[in-house]
Protein backbone atom coordinates (compact mmCIF):
# COMPACT_ATOMS: atom_id res chain seq x y z
CA UNK A 1 0.00 0.00 0.00
CA UNK A 2 1.00 3.36 -1.33
CA UNK A 3 1.73 6.36 2.14
CA UNK A 4 -0.72 8.81 2.13
CA UNK A 5 2.20 11.11 2.40
CA UNK A 6 5.26 10.00 1.26
CA UNK A 7 9.13 12.15 2.03
CA UNK A 8 11.98 10.22 0.37
CA UNK A 9 15.53 11.01 1.03
CA UNK A 10 15.49 14.96 0.72
CA UNK A 11 18.50 16.79 0.49
CA UNK A 12 18.57 20.38 0.49
CA UNK A 13 21.83 22.93 0.86
CA UNK A 14 21.74 26.48 1.40
CA UNK A 15 25.20 27.61 0.13
CA UNK A 16 27.54 25.19 2.06
CA UNK A 17 24.89 24.36 5.02
CA UNK A 18 22.90 21.08 4.65
CA UNK A 19 19.57 22.07 5.76
CA UNK A 20 18.22 18.25 4.83
CA UNK A 21 19.93 14.66 4.77
CA UNK A 22 18.73 12.67 3.24
CA UNK A 23 15.56 13.28 5.29
CA UNK A 24 12.73 10.49 4.60
CA UNK A 25 8.96 9.84 6.53
CA UNK A 26 5.52 8.78 6.11
CA UNK A 27 2.45 10.32 7.24
CA UNK A 28 -0.57 8.62 7.80
CA UNK A 29 -4.26 9.25 6.49
CA UNK A 30 -6.49 11.14 9.24
CA UNK A 31 -4.11 11.75 11.92
CA UNK A 32 -2.32 14.73 13.32
CA UNK A 33 1.53 14.29 13.16
CA UNK A 34 3.89 17.09 14.70
CA UNK A 35 7.32 17.70 13.11
CA UNK A 36 9.46 19.12 16.40
CA UNK A 37 13.00 19.61 16.81
CA UNK A 38 14.95 22.31 17.41
CA UNK A 39 16.15 25.65 16.10
CA UNK A 40 17.37 24.99 12.43
CA UNK A 41 16.66 21.48 12.32
CA UNK A 42 14.78 21.74 9.44
CA UNK A 43 11.50 22.05 9.59
CA UNK A 44 10.41 24.49 7.86
CA UNK A 45 12.70 23.75 4.84
CA UNK A 46 10.36 20.38 5.15
CA UNK A 47 7.68 22.67 4.40
CA UNK A 48 8.69 24.52 1.45
CA UNK A 49 9.79 21.31 -0.48
CA UNK A 50 6.93 19.64 0.26
CA UNK A 51 4.36 22.66 -0.98
CA UNK A 52 7.31 23.56 -3.64
CA UNK A 53 8.70 27.10 -2.52
CA UNK A 54 11.99 24.98 -2.63
CA UNK A 55 13.32 22.64 -4.86
CA UNK A 56 14.94 19.67 -3.03
CA UNK A 57 18.65 18.92 -4.63
CA UNK A 58 18.09 15.37 -4.17
CA UNK A 59 14.66 13.07 -2.85
CA UNK A 60 11.28 13.46 -3.95
CA UNK A 61 7.97 13.54 -2.12
CA UNK A 62 4.34 11.87 -2.99
CA UNK A 63 0.70 12.70 -2.23
CA UNK A 64 -1.26 9.44 -2.55
CA UNK A 65 1.15 7.87 -4.63
CA UNK A 66 1.46 10.82 -6.93
CA UNK A 67 4.80 12.39 -7.50
CA UNK A 68 5.11 16.07 -6.67
CA UNK A 69 8.45 16.60 -8.31
CA UNK A 70 8.81 19.71 -10.14
CA UNK A 71 5.02 20.83 -9.28
CA UNK A 72 4.88 24.68 -8.82
CA UNK A 73 3.17 25.67 -5.42
CA UNK A 74 -0.27 26.47 -6.80
CA UNK A 75 -0.97 22.76 -8.83
CA UNK A 76 0.75 21.46 -5.05
CA UNK A 77 -2.56 23.20 -3.40
CA UNK A 78 -5.15 21.79 -6.47
CA UNK A 79 -3.25 18.49 -5.53
CA UNK A 80 -4.84 18.95 -2.22
CA UNK A 81 -1.63 19.90 -0.10
CA UNK A 82 -2.40 23.66 1.66
CA UNK A 83 0.62 25.02 4.43
CA UNK A 84 0.09 28.55 6.65
CA UNK A 85 3.72 29.94 7.18
CA UNK A 86 5.32 30.74 10.58
CA UNK A 87 5.07 34.83 9.84
CA UNK A 88 1.60 33.92 8.80
CA UNK A 89 1.78 36.37 5.56
CA UNK A 90 -1.95 37.35 5.67
CA UNK A 91 -2.96 40.18 3.45
CA UNK A 92 -3.31 42.80 6.15
CA UNK A 93 -4.94 45.48 3.97
CA UNK A 94 -7.74 43.13 3.37
CA UNK A 95 -10.81 42.46 4.97
CA UNK A 96 -10.85 38.68 7.07
CA UNK A 97 -13.37 37.36 4.12
CA UNK A 98 -11.18 38.67 1.27
CA UNK A 99 -8.42 37.03 2.81
CA UNK A 100 -10.72 33.31 2.67
CA UNK A 101 -11.99 34.36 -0.48
CA UNK A 102 -8.49 34.47 -2.12
CA UNK A 103 -7.78 31.09 -0.85
CA UNK A 104 -10.96 29.66 -2.53
CA UNK A 105 -10.39 27.75 -5.92
CA UNK A 106 -12.22 27.79 -9.52
CA UNK A 107 -14.00 31.41 -8.55
CA UNK A 108 -15.48 33.08 -12.26
CA UNK A 109 -14.81 36.78 -12.31
CA UNK A 110 -11.02 35.92 -11.54
CA UNK A 111 -10.07 36.42 -15.22
CA UNK A 112 -10.64 40.39 -16.19
CA UNK A 113 -12.17 39.32 -18.56
CA UNK A 114 -15.28 37.49 -17.72
CA UNK A 115 -15.57 40.06 -14.79
CA UNK A 116 -16.20 42.72 -17.61
CA UNK A 117 -18.50 40.80 -20.04
CA UNK A 118 -21.04 38.60 -17.56
CA UNK A 119 -20.95 41.04 -14.53
CA UNK A 120 -24.31 39.71 -13.71
CA UNK A 121 -23.06 35.44 -12.98
CA UNK A 122 -19.71 37.36 -11.59
CA UNK A 123 -21.78 39.11 -8.70
CA UNK A 124 -23.55 36.09 -8.24
CA UNK A 125 -21.06 33.62 -7.93
CA UNK A 126 -19.45 35.57 -5.52
CA UNK A 127 -22.43 36.22 -3.34
CA UNK A 128 -22.30 32.36 -3.18
CA UNK A 129 -18.89 32.58 -2.73
CA UNK A 130 -19.03 35.32 0.40
CA UNK A 131 -21.99 32.45 2.12
CA UNK A 132 -19.43 29.67 1.95
CA UNK A 133 -16.36 31.64 2.86
CA UNK A 134 -18.62 33.06 6.30
CA UNK A 135 -19.34 29.80 6.59
CA UNK A 136 -15.55 28.86 6.81
CA UNK A 137 -14.92 31.56 9.40
CA UNK A 138 -18.04 30.18 11.93
CA UNK A 139 -15.67 27.62 11.62
CA UNK A 140 -13.02 29.08 13.14
CA UNK A 141 -15.02 31.02 15.13
CA UNK A 142 -14.48 34.68 13.53
CA UNK A 143 -17.65 35.08 11.72
CA UNK A 144 -17.64 38.60 14.26
CA UNK A 145 -14.85 39.79 12.35
CA UNK A 146 -15.26 38.90 8.90
CA UNK A 147 -15.93 42.73 7.40
CA UNK A 148 -12.78 43.77 9.98
CA UNK A 149 -9.28 44.70 8.10
CA UNK A 150 -6.66 42.00 8.96
CA UNK A 151 -4.52 44.97 10.49
CA UNK A 152 -7.07 45.16 13.10
CA UNK A 153 -7.23 41.57 14.46
CA UNK A 154 -5.72 40.29 17.48
CA UNK A 155 -2.22 38.07 16.71
CA UNK A 156 -4.69 34.74 17.84
CA UNK A 157 -7.43 35.83 15.67
CA UNK A 158 -4.99 36.19 12.47
CA UNK A 159 -4.03 32.74 13.56
CA UNK A 160 -7.03 31.28 13.36
CA UNK A 161 -7.70 33.17 9.85
CA UNK A 162 -4.29 31.70 8.72
CA UNK A 163 -5.98 28.28 9.26
CA UNK A 164 -9.66 29.50 7.78
CA UNK A 165 -7.42 30.73 4.69
CA UNK A 166 -6.12 26.82 3.84
CA UNK A 167 -9.33 25.63 4.91
CA UNK A 168 -10.68 27.48 1.75
CA UNK A 169 -8.37 25.94 -0.97
CA UNK A 170 -9.96 22.34 -0.34
CA UNK A 171 -7.07 20.90 1.01
CA UNK A 172 -7.23 17.52 2.70
CA UNK A 173 -3.49 17.73 4.30
CA UNK A 174 -3.13 21.15 6.00
CA UNK A 175 0.93 21.52 6.93
CA UNK A 176 0.81 24.11 9.85
CA UNK A 177 3.50 26.34 10.84
CA UNK A 178 3.63 26.94 14.69
CA UNK A 179 0.08 27.72 15.01
CA UNK A 180 0.30 27.64 18.49
CA UNK A 181 3.24 30.10 19.31
CA UNK A 182 2.70 33.12 20.74
CA UNK A 183 -0.60 32.40 21.70
CA UNK A 184 -2.38 33.47 25.41
CA UNK A 185 -3.70 30.58 27.55
CA UNK A 186 -7.53 31.13 26.06
CA UNK A 187 -6.33 31.13 22.71
CA UNK A 188 -4.33 28.32 22.61
CA UNK A 189 -7.31 26.34 23.56
CA UNK A 190 -9.45 27.71 20.88
CA UNK A 191 -6.20 26.87 18.06
CA UNK A 192 -6.11 22.84 19.77
CA UNK A 193 -10.09 22.28 19.93
CA UNK A 194 -9.89 23.37 16.39
CA UNK A 195 -7.28 21.07 15.13
CA UNK A 196 -9.12 18.68 16.75
CA UNK A 197 -12.62 19.08 15.27
CA UNK A 198 -10.04 19.46 11.82
CA UNK A 199 -8.91 15.81 12.38
CA UNK A 200 -12.64 14.69 13.06
CA UNK A 201 -13.32 15.67 10.04
CA UNK A 202 -11.43 13.73 7.95
CA UNK A 203 -8.19 16.23 7.31
CA UNK A 204 -5.04 15.22 7.78
CA UNK A 205 -2.42 17.39 10.01
CA UNK A 206 1.57 17.93 9.61
CA UNK A 207 2.61 20.76 12.38
CA UNK A 208 5.61 22.14 13.19
CA UNK A 209 5.14 23.16 17.19
CA UNK A 210 7.65 23.90 19.84
CA UNK A 211 5.52 23.83 22.59
CA UNK A 212 5.85 20.05 24.39
CA UNK A 213 2.28 20.36 26.05
CA UNK A 214 0.69 21.00 22.46
CA UNK A 215 2.46 18.53 20.86
CA UNK A 216 0.98 15.96 23.80
CA UNK A 217 -2.31 17.18 23.47
CA UNK A 218 -2.94 16.85 19.98
CA UNK A 219 -0.57 15.19 18.53
CA UNK A 220 -1.39 10.97 17.11
CA UNK A 221 2.35 10.46 16.26
CA UNK A 222 5.55 12.96 16.47
CA UNK A 223 8.70 13.41 14.35
CA UNK A 224 11.57 14.25 15.67
CA UNK A 225 14.06 16.62 13.13
CA UNK A 226 17.76 17.03 14.17
CA UNK A 227 19.94 18.28 11.62
CA UNK A 228 18.02 18.10 8.55
CA UNK A 229 17.54 14.44 9.62
CA UNK A 230 14.32 11.93 10.68
CA UNK A 231 15.89 11.20 14.52
CA UNK A 232 12.87 9.46 15.93
CA UNK A 233 9.19 8.79 15.42
CA UNK A 234 6.82 8.04 17.95
CA UNK A 235 3.89 8.69 19.96
CA UNK A 236 4.68 12.06 21.90
CA UNK A 237 5.03 9.68 25.17
CA UNK A 238 7.60 7.73 23.32
CA UNK A 239 9.36 10.73 22.16
CA UNK A 240 8.79 13.05 25.07
CA UNK A 241 10.45 10.76 27.45
CA UNK A 242 13.33 9.95 25.26
CA UNK A 243 16.39 11.39 27.47
CA UNK A 244 18.58 11.75 24.18
CA UNK A 245 16.09 13.55 22.57
CA UNK A 246 15.40 15.99 25.82
CA UNK A 247 18.89 16.33 25.86
CA UNK A 248 19.43 17.77 21.61
CA UNK A 249 15.77 19.24 22.56
CA UNK A 250 16.75 21.40 25.36
CA UNK A 251 20.62 20.69 26.61
CA UNK A 252 21.53 20.81 23.06
CA UNK A 253 20.98 24.30 22.69
CA UNK A 254 22.20 25.46 25.75
CA UNK B 1 -16.57 77.10 -24.97
CA UNK B 2 -14.25 75.22 -27.03
CA UNK B 3 -11.60 75.88 -24.41
CA UNK B 4 -13.54 73.97 -21.52
CA UNK B 5 -14.28 71.04 -24.43
CA UNK B 6 -10.85 70.51 -25.22
CA UNK B 7 -9.79 70.65 -21.51
CA UNK B 8 -12.64 68.01 -20.90
CA UNK B 9 -11.81 65.83 -23.81
CA UNK B 10 -7.77 65.76 -23.07
CA UNK B 11 -8.91 65.01 -19.32
CA UNK B 12 -11.08 62.18 -20.65
CA UNK B 13 -8.17 61.02 -22.20
CA UNK B 14 -6.10 61.47 -19.28
CA UNK B 15 -8.56 59.32 -16.93
CA UNK B 16 -8.00 56.26 -19.08
CA UNK B 17 -4.41 56.53 -18.33
CA UNK B 18 -5.25 57.37 -15.40
CA UNK B 19 -7.02 53.75 -14.54
CA UNK B 20 -4.14 52.32 -16.64
CA UNK B 21 -1.33 53.35 -13.89
CA UNK B 22 -3.53 52.62 -11.47
CA UNK B 23 -4.42 49.06 -12.26
CA UNK B 24 -0.69 48.08 -12.65
CA UNK B 25 1.09 50.69 -10.37
CA UNK B 26 -1.59 51.23 -7.24
CA UNK B 27 -3.85 47.40 -7.84
CA UNK B 28 -1.14 45.35 -8.84
CA UNK B 29 1.82 46.92 -7.25
CA UNK B 30 3.89 46.96 -10.75
CA UNK B 31 5.51 50.47 -10.14
CA UNK B 32 5.60 51.26 -13.56
CA UNK B 33 7.69 54.67 -14.75
CA UNK B 34 6.78 53.79 -18.21
CA UNK B 35 3.31 54.01 -19.44
CA UNK B 36 3.39 57.10 -21.28
CA UNK B 37 5.92 54.90 -23.90
CA UNK B 38 2.88 52.66 -24.34
CA UNK B 39 0.34 55.76 -24.61
CA UNK B 40 3.14 56.95 -27.37
CA UNK B 41 2.91 53.87 -29.00
CA UNK B 42 -0.76 53.81 -29.54
CA UNK B 43 -0.68 57.13 -30.62
CA UNK B 44 1.61 56.71 -33.24
CA UNK B 45 0.03 53.53 -34.40
CA UNK B 46 -3.25 55.03 -34.77
CA UNK B 47 -1.27 58.06 -36.56
CA UNK B 48 0.59 55.22 -38.79
CA UNK B 49 -2.70 53.27 -39.83
CA UNK B 50 -5.14 56.00 -40.74
CA UNK B 51 -2.45 57.63 -42.39
CA UNK B 52 -1.34 54.80 -44.68
CA UNK B 53 -1.11 54.66 -48.76
CA UNK B 54 -4.20 52.89 -47.85
CA UNK B 55 -5.56 53.87 -44.47
CA UNK B 56 -7.84 51.95 -42.19
CA UNK B 57 -10.30 54.14 -40.33
CA UNK B 58 -10.53 55.48 -36.81
CA UNK B 59 -12.36 52.07 -34.96
CA UNK B 60 -10.36 49.41 -36.98
CA UNK B 61 -7.21 51.37 -36.41
CA UNK B 62 -7.83 51.71 -32.63
CA UNK B 63 -8.44 48.15 -31.96
CA UNK B 64 -5.45 47.15 -33.85
CA UNK B 65 -3.09 49.68 -31.43
CA UNK B 66 -4.99 48.60 -28.37
CA UNK B 67 -4.17 45.28 -29.24
CA UNK B 68 -0.47 45.74 -29.93
CA UNK B 69 -0.31 48.14 -26.85
CA UNK B 70 -1.83 44.74 -24.96
CA UNK B 71 1.35 42.76 -26.28
CA UNK B 72 3.52 45.55 -25.55
CA UNK B 73 2.63 46.73 -22.17
CA UNK B 74 2.53 42.33 -21.17
CA UNK B 75 6.39 42.62 -22.59
CA UNK B 76 7.59 45.32 -20.80
CA UNK B 77 5.98 44.48 -17.60
CA UNK B 78 7.79 40.74 -17.81
CA UNK B 79 11.01 41.92 -15.81
CA UNK B 80 8.22 42.73 -13.25
CA UNK B 81 7.90 39.00 -12.72
CA UNK B 82 11.01 38.15 -12.26
CA UNK B 83 12.46 41.13 -10.36
CA UNK B 84 10.91 42.53 -8.12
CA UNK B 85 10.36 46.30 -6.56
CA UNK B 86 12.74 48.75 -6.66
CA UNK B 87 15.27 46.68 -9.40
CA UNK B 88 11.63 47.06 -11.77
CA UNK B 89 11.49 50.95 -11.35
CA UNK B 90 15.09 50.85 -12.87
CA UNK B 91 14.27 48.79 -15.54
CA UNK B 92 11.25 50.04 -16.72
CA UNK B 93 12.80 53.42 -16.52
CA UNK B 94 15.49 52.23 -19.06
CA UNK B 95 12.08 50.87 -21.29
CA UNK B 96 11.12 54.58 -21.14
CA UNK B 97 14.41 56.15 -22.25
CA UNK B 98 14.31 53.72 -24.95
CA UNK B 99 11.01 54.78 -26.02
CA UNK B 100 11.77 58.24 -26.33
CA UNK B 101 14.64 57.64 -28.30
CA UNK B 102 13.09 55.17 -30.73
CA UNK B 103 10.12 58.38 -30.93
CA UNK B 104 12.76 61.06 -31.52
CA UNK B 105 14.90 59.33 -33.82
CA UNK B 106 12.93 57.29 -35.93
CA UNK B 107 12.07 59.97 -38.79
CA UNK B 108 9.98 58.10 -41.41
CA UNK B 109 8.09 55.86 -38.50
CA UNK B 110 7.41 58.91 -36.26
CA UNK B 111 8.38 62.01 -37.88
CA UNK B 112 11.08 62.44 -35.31
CA UNK B 113 11.80 65.39 -32.92
CA UNK B 114 9.34 67.40 -35.60
CA UNK B 115 6.40 65.42 -34.87
CA UNK B 116 3.76 63.80 -36.98
CA UNK B 117 1.36 66.34 -38.31
CA UNK B 118 -2.00 65.82 -40.17
CA UNK B 119 -3.54 62.88 -38.57
CA UNK B 120 -7.08 62.91 -39.83
CA UNK B 121 -9.91 62.95 -37.55
CA UNK B 122 -11.96 60.17 -36.73
CA UNK B 123 -14.95 58.59 -37.26
CA UNK B 124 -17.43 56.02 -35.88
CA UNK B 125 -18.82 53.44 -38.73
CA UNK B 126 -19.01 56.31 -41.06
CA UNK B 127 -20.10 59.51 -38.76
CA UNK B 128 -17.60 61.88 -38.22
CA UNK B 129 -15.95 63.61 -35.49
CA UNK B 130 -15.35 66.60 -36.63
CA UNK B 131 -16.35 69.39 -33.72
CA UNK B 132 -15.08 69.26 -30.39
CA UNK B 133 -18.45 68.86 -28.97
CA UNK B 134 -18.77 65.63 -30.86
CA UNK B 135 -15.07 65.05 -29.44
CA UNK B 136 -16.33 64.91 -26.21
CA UNK B 137 -19.27 62.47 -26.75
CA UNK B 138 -16.24 60.28 -28.20
CA UNK B 139 -14.14 60.48 -25.25
CA UNK B 140 -16.80 60.80 -22.84
CA UNK B 141 -17.93 57.27 -24.32
CA UNK B 142 -15.01 55.60 -24.24
CA UNK B 143 -13.90 57.11 -20.57
CA UNK B 144 -17.45 55.72 -19.46
CA UNK B 145 -16.45 52.08 -20.95
CA UNK B 146 -13.05 51.75 -19.44
CA UNK B 147 -14.17 53.01 -16.18
CA UNK B 148 -17.18 50.80 -15.70
CA UNK B 149 -14.80 47.50 -16.83
CA UNK B 150 -12.27 49.31 -13.84
CA UNK B 151 -15.02 49.35 -11.69
CA UNK B 152 -16.63 45.39 -12.51
CA UNK B 153 -12.95 44.00 -12.27
CA UNK B 154 -12.33 45.68 -8.92
CA UNK B 155 -15.46 44.60 -7.28
CA UNK B 156 -14.92 40.84 -8.62
CA UNK B 157 -12.58 38.28 -7.92
CA UNK B 158 -9.64 39.41 -9.76
CA UNK B 159 -9.80 42.79 -7.89
CA UNK B 160 -9.24 41.18 -4.57
CA UNK B 161 -6.66 38.49 -6.50
CA UNK B 162 -4.10 41.65 -7.89
CA UNK B 163 -4.94 43.68 -4.41
CA UNK B 164 -3.47 40.57 -2.76
CA UNK B 165 -0.69 40.17 -4.83
CA UNK B 166 0.40 43.45 -4.15
CA UNK B 167 0.54 42.39 -0.67
CA UNK B 168 2.07 39.20 -0.70
CA UNK B 169 2.82 37.22 -3.93
CA UNK B 170 4.24 34.31 -1.85
CA UNK B 171 1.02 33.89 0.30
CA UNK B 172 -1.26 34.16 -2.98
CA UNK B 173 0.74 30.97 -4.85
CA UNK B 174 0.69 29.55 -1.32
CA UNK B 175 -3.34 30.07 -1.50
CA UNK B 176 -3.25 27.94 -4.83
CA UNK B 177 -3.42 30.83 -7.36
CA UNK B 178 -1.23 31.46 -10.18
CA UNK B 179 0.46 34.82 -9.71
CA UNK B 180 1.62 35.23 -12.93
CA UNK B 181 -1.24 34.85 -14.99
CA UNK B 182 -3.12 37.45 -12.44
CA UNK B 183 -0.15 40.00 -12.88
CA UNK B 184 -0.12 39.27 -17.29
CA UNK B 185 -3.95 39.92 -17.14
CA UNK B 186 -3.37 43.86 -15.17
CA UNK B 187 -0.59 44.42 -17.56
CA UNK B 188 -2.96 43.40 -20.66
CA UNK B 189 -5.87 45.87 -19.77
CA UNK B 190 -3.53 48.68 -18.31
CA UNK B 191 -1.87 48.34 -22.16
CA UNK B 192 -5.53 48.25 -23.64
CA UNK B 193 -6.82 51.42 -21.35
CA UNK B 194 -2.75 53.31 -22.35
CA UNK B 195 -3.34 52.37 -26.34
CA UNK B 196 -7.13 53.43 -26.23
CA UNK B 197 -5.67 56.51 -24.87
CA UNK B 198 -3.33 57.12 -27.60
CA UNK B 199 -5.24 56.67 -30.29
CA UNK B 200 -8.15 59.37 -29.04
CA UNK B 201 -5.31 61.84 -27.97
CA UNK B 202 -3.38 61.13 -31.44
CA UNK B 203 -6.57 61.77 -33.40
CA UNK B 204 -8.12 64.69 -31.32
CA UNK B 205 -4.67 67.17 -31.07
CA UNK B 206 -4.17 65.88 -35.06
CA UNK B 207 -0.66 66.24 -34.51
CA UNK B 208 2.13 64.43 -32.07
CA UNK B 209 5.10 64.33 -31.36
CA UNK B 210 7.71 62.42 -28.28
CA UNK B 211 7.36 65.26 -25.92
CA UNK B 212 3.91 64.18 -25.15
CA UNK B 213 4.99 60.28 -24.58
CA UNK B 214 8.32 60.80 -22.34
CA UNK B 215 9.53 60.21 -18.56
CA UNK B 216 7.95 63.89 -17.79
CA UNK B 217 4.37 62.31 -19.35
CA UNK B 218 5.18 58.77 -16.87
CA UNK B 219 5.39 60.98 -14.10
CA UNK B 220 2.57 63.15 -14.50
CA UNK B 221 0.59 59.86 -14.75
CA UNK B 222 2.23 59.11 -11.49
CA UNK B 223 1.40 62.55 -10.02
CA UNK B 224 -2.23 62.04 -10.95
CA UNK B 225 -2.27 58.66 -9.26
CA UNK B 226 -0.62 59.74 -6.19
CA UNK B 227 -3.18 63.36 -6.00
CA UNK B 228 -6.20 61.22 -7.10
CA UNK B 229 -6.07 58.45 -4.97
CA UNK B 230 -4.32 54.78 -5.57
CA UNK B 231 -6.75 51.85 -5.86
CA UNK B 232 -10.05 53.64 -6.76
CA UNK B 233 -12.22 54.38 -9.34
CA UNK B 234 -12.98 58.06 -7.97
CA UNK B 235 -8.99 58.37 -7.55
CA UNK B 236 -8.30 58.13 -11.58
CA UNK B 237 -11.25 60.36 -12.39
CA UNK B 238 -10.03 63.30 -10.10
CA UNK B 239 -6.50 63.21 -10.58
CA UNK B 240 -6.26 63.93 -14.08
CA UNK B 241 -9.32 66.63 -13.95
CA UNK B 242 -7.44 68.27 -11.48
CA UNK B 243 -3.87 67.84 -12.48
CA UNK B 244 -5.33 69.12 -16.20
CA UNK B 245 -6.93 72.00 -14.85
CA UNK B 246 -3.34 73.85 -13.45
CA UNK B 247 -1.69 74.65 -16.95
CA UNK B 248 -5.37 76.15 -17.89
CA UNK B 249 -5.54 77.99 -14.72
CA UNK B 250 -1.75 79.26 -15.21
CA UNK B 251 -2.96 80.71 -18.39
CA UNK B 252 -5.43 83.03 -16.57
CA UNK B 253 -2.48 84.25 -14.37
CA UNK B 254 -0.41 87.17 -15.65
CA UNK B 255 2.67 85.35 -16.46
CA UNK B 256 5.38 84.86 -19.52
CA UNK B 257 4.50 82.35 -21.37
CA UNK B 258 8.27 81.12 -21.16
CA UNK B 259 7.60 80.71 -17.20
CA UNK B 260 4.09 78.92 -17.96
CA UNK B 261 6.19 75.59 -18.78
CA UNK B 262 8.70 75.45 -15.64
CA UNK B 263 6.13 76.87 -12.71
CA UNK B 264 3.44 73.95 -14.15
CA UNK B 265 6.40 71.73 -13.62
CA UNK B 266 7.51 72.89 -10.42
CA UNK B 267 4.03 72.51 -9.43
CA UNK B 268 3.34 69.57 -9.98
CA UNK B 269 7.11 68.09 -8.13
CA UNK B 270 5.62 69.64 -5.43
CA UNK B 271 2.07 68.50 -5.29
CA UNK B 272 3.77 64.99 -5.79
CA UNK B 273 6.13 65.44 -2.86
CA UNK B 274 3.47 67.21 -0.37
CA UNK B 275 0.88 64.71 -1.28
CA UNK B 276 3.36 61.79 -0.45
CA UNK B 277 4.91 63.05 2.67
CA UNK B 278 1.37 64.18 4.28
CA UNK B 279 -1.67 62.15 2.51
CA UNK B 280 -0.33 59.17 0.77
CA UNK B 281 -4.21 58.12 0.07
CA UNK B 282 -4.45 61.12 -2.51
CA UNK B 283 -7.60 62.94 -2.67
CA UNK B 284 -10.27 59.99 -3.00
CA UNK B 285 -7.85 56.73 -2.59
CA UNK B 286 -5.91 54.69 -0.60
CA UNK B 287 -2.20 54.95 0.63
CA UNK B 288 -0.01 53.91 -2.55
Amino acid sequence: MTAYLNVDGLDHYFGGLRALQECSFTIEQGRITCLVGPNGAGKTTIFNVITGFLKPDQGRVAFRGRSLDGLRPQSIVHAGIARTFQNLRLFTDLTALDNVLVGMSGQFGEEPLGAIFRPVHTARAQARRRAEAMQTLEHVGLANRARDLVRNLSYGEQKLLTVARVLATGAELLLLDEPASGLSAGALDAIMSLLRRLQSEGKTLLVVEHNTRVVQQIADEVLFLHQGHLMAQGTPGQIISDPALAEIYFGGAL
Amino acid sequence: MDFLFSYIVLAEIYVLLGLSTNLLVGIAGIFSVSQAAVFGVGAYLVAHFMMAADPLSFIPSLLIAAACCVALNILVTLPSLRVSGDYFVVTSFGIQLLATAVFTNWAEGTGGANGLPGIPPPDVFGWPIATTGQYVLLCTAFAGLGCIAFWLIMRAPFGRLVRAIREDETAVAAAGKNVLRAKVSAAALAGAFAGTAGGLYATFLSFIDPSSFDLDASILLLTMVVVGGARTLAGSIVGPFLLLALPQLLTLVEIPTTIAAAARQLIYGLLLIVFMLFRPQGLAGERL
